[in-house]
């Protein structure tokens, strides 16, 4: 796990930092996405969330959910074209803030069956990359991560 | 940054040229795109409502309907609110990265203007984060940040006057005397050029006054420029996108509950059912203290002049379980009063209900 200014950034999954979002890949061949720890902390408590519904087809770079917060809207974009196989609306209607608190684990977005992994998955960093990449963009922008207590 | 910002202004136009136009500026960015800000009012009232908000719940479109005036969902977070010619949108379409990460940094930088341009107008407006423009307290526009498409845009406006009449009438609201809350809160809470000044001044002035403030918050020149054609056909293909039910239909997030007035009043409606009846409790709330609160419902309560009394009684009292229980005991015990079936703790109940209403958005 590599922090920086307080933002986790997970050495296991991937990410696509320009957009802010971290990947999952699981077994078979499936991949969870969700917001990282700076995303969720540039958002702010997040008041709603729109996910897009199981089946839908999704083309890398079209937004996997909408994202509101009391300050701030903006799409949660996908690094990877497939379709919706699973969505995590019933955990943000259980609580709005999941994301906000365990931006890595109960806070996942969406679930896609990729198209196209081979070819998509070359834009993405893991591993001690992905945690240079953070650092360097954590620092330019001058975030200080932090999560939602109460 | 040495490039120019360019300026778009945008004059007057139909009311829902007035949102789609800075939707398009954003969906047509390109690398090249310079940053833009657009300057926009529109011809005709309509009714704007936040992206994730459902909107039969919050506006009475059937009262929209019979005003004649449009509602547009916006791809901009927030409350539904009533717009017209009266404001002067002020819309900030940015390339990622030129614009501070954090919202509150953004926020702080896009209000400086907003703030600086009231001020060489003669109002003492103040910054009030983390993005509410206040003057002696009352709220005077509002604003909001959204990243659409590829763009970073902020969304403002200057104040020249505001129908405070028409807007307690779109809203949808659980009850009359919410509506009357609504209206009062509305009156009390924000204000104007026009409130501040007798008489707005001109656009012309407010304008220059703004690109200035805009240029030196910024530290960049602000030079006039034209829509490209792209945008322009981005706004025509929005036109048609923004104008469809299933567009206007098509959120349905989570309900908000109440009408925030500004960040520090809000309007909250509780029930409580007792033996003797049911109460209704409308208030509105200042700094977590009851400001003003109205009881209905079918209890009896006699004298029939007691109403008013208690609710002149808990003015000012802060919204918790105590000091609300303490004054509802105070006030049983000097007026003695007649309530068959209710006891003190069921006005506390509804009142103590209001605390929990969840919180609703900008």
């Amino acid at each position: 796990m590599g922090i920086w200014a307080g933002c986790e950034i997970p050495e296991e999954l991937y990410y696509d930092v320009e957009r802010d979002v971290w990947v999952r890949l699981h077994e078979d061949g499936d991949v969870t996405l969700g917001m990282t720890d700076a995303a969720q902390t540039r958002a702010g408590k997040l008041a709603h969330i729109l996910i897009k519904k199981v089946g839908k087809h999704i083309e890398r770079g079209r937004s996997a959910a909408t994202v509101e917060s009391a300050k701030w809207a903006g799409p949660l974009p996908s690094p990877l074209t497939g379709t919706v196989v699973a969505n995590n609306a019933e955990s943000f209607r259980a609580d709005v803030l999941v994301a906000n608190r365990d931006p890595y684990g109960e806070g996942w977005v969406v679930r896609l069956a990729p198209e196209l992994w081979e070819d998509e998955s070359a834009h993405l960093v893991t591993g001690a990359e992905a945690v240079e990449r953070y650092r360097e963009r954590i620092r330019e922008m001058g975030i200080h991560c932090y999560r939602c207590e109460e | 940054m040495s490039h120019p910002i360019r300026l778009v202004d945008c004059g007057s136009v139909p009311a829902l040229r007035s949102q789609t136009v800075f939707h398009a500026v954003a969906y047509a960015m390109t690398p090249e795109t310079p940053d833009t800000i657009l300057l926009v009012a529109p011809g005709e009232p309509y009714v704007s409502v936040g992206f994730h908000q459902d909107v039969d719940k919050e506006v009475d479109l059937d009262r929209c309907r019979e005003l004649g005036i449009p509602v547009i969902r916006r791809e901009v977070g927030g409350g539904a609110v009533y717009l017209d010619g009266n404001q002067l949108f002020c819309q900030w379409i940015f390339q990622q990265g030129r614009l501070p990460a954090m919202l509150e940094d953004r926020f702080a930088l896009y209000v400086t203007p907003l703030v600086e341009t009231y001020r060489s107008l003669g109002v003492q407006a103040e910054y009030r984060p983390v993005n509410d423009v206040h003057v002696n307290g009352r709220k005077i526009g509002g604003t909001g940040a959204a990243l659409i498409g590829s763009a970073d845009v902020l969304v403002g406006s200057l104040m020249f006057d505001f129908d405070v009449d028409t807007m307690a009438q779109v809203l949808q609201v659980p009850s009359e005397k919410f509506r009357d809350k609504v209206h009062q809160g509305l009156r009390e809470y924000m204000t104007t050029l026009r409130r501040e000044l007798g008489t707005p001044p001109g656009r012309d002035e407010v304008v220059r006054a703004y690109v200035d403030a805009c240029s030196a918050a910024l530290g960049r020149a602000v030079e006039p420029g034209p829509l490209t054609a792209a945008e322009t056909a981005m706004a025509e293909e929005l036109d048609g996108r923004f104008a469809s039910d299933e567009w206007l239909f098509s959120a349905g997030g989570l309900r908000k509950h109440g009408v925030k007035i500004h960040e520090d009043v809000h309007i909250r409606e509780a029930v409580h059912k007792a033996p003797g009846g049911l109460i209704r409790a409308t208030a509105q709330l200042r700094h977590g203290r009851i400001a003003d609160v109205a009881f209905t419902g079918d209890f009896t309560l006699q004298p029939g002049s007691l109403v008013a009394s208690l609710e002149r009684e808990l003015r000012g009292t802060p919204l918790e379980a105590a000091p609300v229980g303490a004054c509802i005991d105070r006030f049983y015990d000097r007026y003695r009063p007649q309530s068959p079936g209710l006891e003190p703790g069921d006005w506390s109940e509804a009142l103590i209900k209001l605390a929990a209403s969840p919180e609703t958005g900008p």
